[in-house]
């Protein structure tokens, strides 16, 4: 289950590149790609869709 | 062949037969990838498995729970205990450690798996030709009482075919098939997206199991687990094991088709690879991190993968403290990681952006995956 999502940039170009995701009871985090064939990307699109908020912190 | 002695009768019998040749015909045959429960690269142990977990855990199997809240947990294992004499040597084990005895009439939990749909073409659903299908498993548990199982066309306009099976005897493995009739009206997309499902259930409030299905229809959820009794979830001495999973086309089972390990590592591996100090595989592209440092303080690197994944994957470190997990080698110097991310990543490979103590910018070195921390590469349905 999907705990946090927050956007990821690239470190060079500072371009919106995927998302971290941490997911509950897990400590892990998941660094999932813009890819729509990508299952976790799915997820984090329904996630949205049923009201989660991503967290946007952009480079300066 | 199914006759290797040449005798009188079978002189007389000369008519060539596919009963006869059936051993080996139609290789690949076998729609489900790791069937024999043998690939376990994430680990060969999951505790705490519970609510609103939905986690592969042995290679293109996972365990996942829908619904209402729900307080069971279990610990899924690779284990070696298998059916005698048939020639397995691991079985998916599910062993339920925090008892749930009030299940949520929306609850279900269950043990999955999913399949391409370009992996089901020759199957011709949505045609008047569309094939029939077995699903053929060995199954136990101390649990006996009757399970429902389902195929799931998991296209736009989904549909489902659920059956039910019962284990008789406690604790004894028990090999169950099941006919599914093909669907001639609904078909399956032609790409590398999620198209069947095989979901064998385990709990299922009254809400998934109240309804009937024994063909292809709605995805309606009262028919899910239509008939189910059991719920594995009502002890903590309950356990479940399952291998030799088959599904293919046709009206019976054959027997189970055994692919040599490098074939079906390889099939596993387009859906998750897993590198570095791994759980189960020791060294995978541990040393083969070779990079530059772009920066004075980030060291990038990129790998390939040893197969092309099913679509870009992601990644995941894994380690006490993952911001630790590599060490940098350059300029005969040795500095740990203090951040680890991905860079660029595709359905090929992968690049690493390891953030080190300040080095020689432009400096080449080798990144080094350290003791305990491995990486997650996953491109899973």
């Amino acid at each position: 289950m999907i705990d946090t999502v927050k956007k990821d940039y690239n470190i060079i170009t500072n371009e919106f590149c995927g998302y971290q995701v941490t997911y509950v009871n897990s400590n892990r985090v998941k660094s999932v790609p813009l890819a729509e064939d990508n299952t976790d990307y799915q997820a984090i699109q329904e996630w949205i869709a049923d009201g989660g908020t991503v967290v946007d912190n952009p480079p300066e | 062949m199914a006759i290797d002695k040449i005798t009188t009768p079978a002189i007389a019998d000369d008519a060539v037969t596919n009963a006869k040749v059936s051993y080996n015909n139609n290789q690949f045959r076998n729609i489900i990838i790791n069937g024999d429960m043998s690939i376990a690269q994430r680990g060969t142990s999951f505790t705490g498995i519970g609510d609103g977990d939905s986690q592969y855990t042995l290679d293109r199997f996972k365990w996942a729970e829908e619904g209402s809240t729900d307080t069971a947990a279990y610990t899924i294992s690779q284990s070696t205990t298998v059916p005698s004499g048939q020639g397995f040597a691991k079985s998916f084990k599910v062993d339920c450690t925090t008892a749930d005895t009030s299940v949520d009439a929306n609850n279900i939990q269950y043990v999955g798996t999913a399949i391409e749909g370009q992996n089901l073409q020759y199957l011709k659903y949505a045609t008047s030709s569309a094939e029939n299908m077995v699903l053929s498993f060995w199954v136990r548990s101390n649990k006996t009482g009757t399970y429902g199982v389902a195929l799931i066309n998991n296209e736009s306009t989904e549909r489902l075919y659920s059956q039910t099976y019962t284990i008789s005897s406690a604790d004894t493995w028990e090999k169950k098939t099941l006919s599914y009739v093909g669907d001639t009206s609904n078909g399956f997309d032609n790409d590398n997206g999620s198209s069947l499902l095989i979901q064998w259930y385990l709990v299922a409030g009254s809400g998934k199991t109240s309804g009937s299905s024994q063909t292809w229809g709605s995805n309606t959820q009262a028919n899910r687990a239509a008939g189910q009794t059991v719920n594995l979830a009502d002890s903590t001495s309950n356990e479940w094991y399952i291998t030799g999973v088959q599904l293919e086309a046709g009206t019976t089972a054959s027997d189970f088709e055994f692919l040599p390990h490098d074939v079906n590592e390889n099939r596993c591996l387009r859906y998750c690879f897993v590198v570095g100090n791994t759980p189960t595989n020791g060294e995978r592209n541990r040393y083969a991190n070779v990079g530059t440092y772009y920066t004075a303080t980030q060291f990038f690197s990129g790998v390939y993968y040893p197969v092309v994944m099913r679509a870009t994957p992601s990644f995941t470190a894994v380690g006490s403290n993952t911001a630790q997990a590599f060490t940098i080698y350059s300029a005969n110097a040795g500095k740990t990681s203090t951040a680890v991310g991905r860079d660029a990543i595709s359905a090929t490979n992968i690049g690493y952006v390891i953030t080190t103590a300040s080095a020689g910018q432009g400096d080449g070195g080798l990144g080094a995956w350290n003791v305990g921390y491995y990486g997650i590469i996953e491109a899973e349905l």
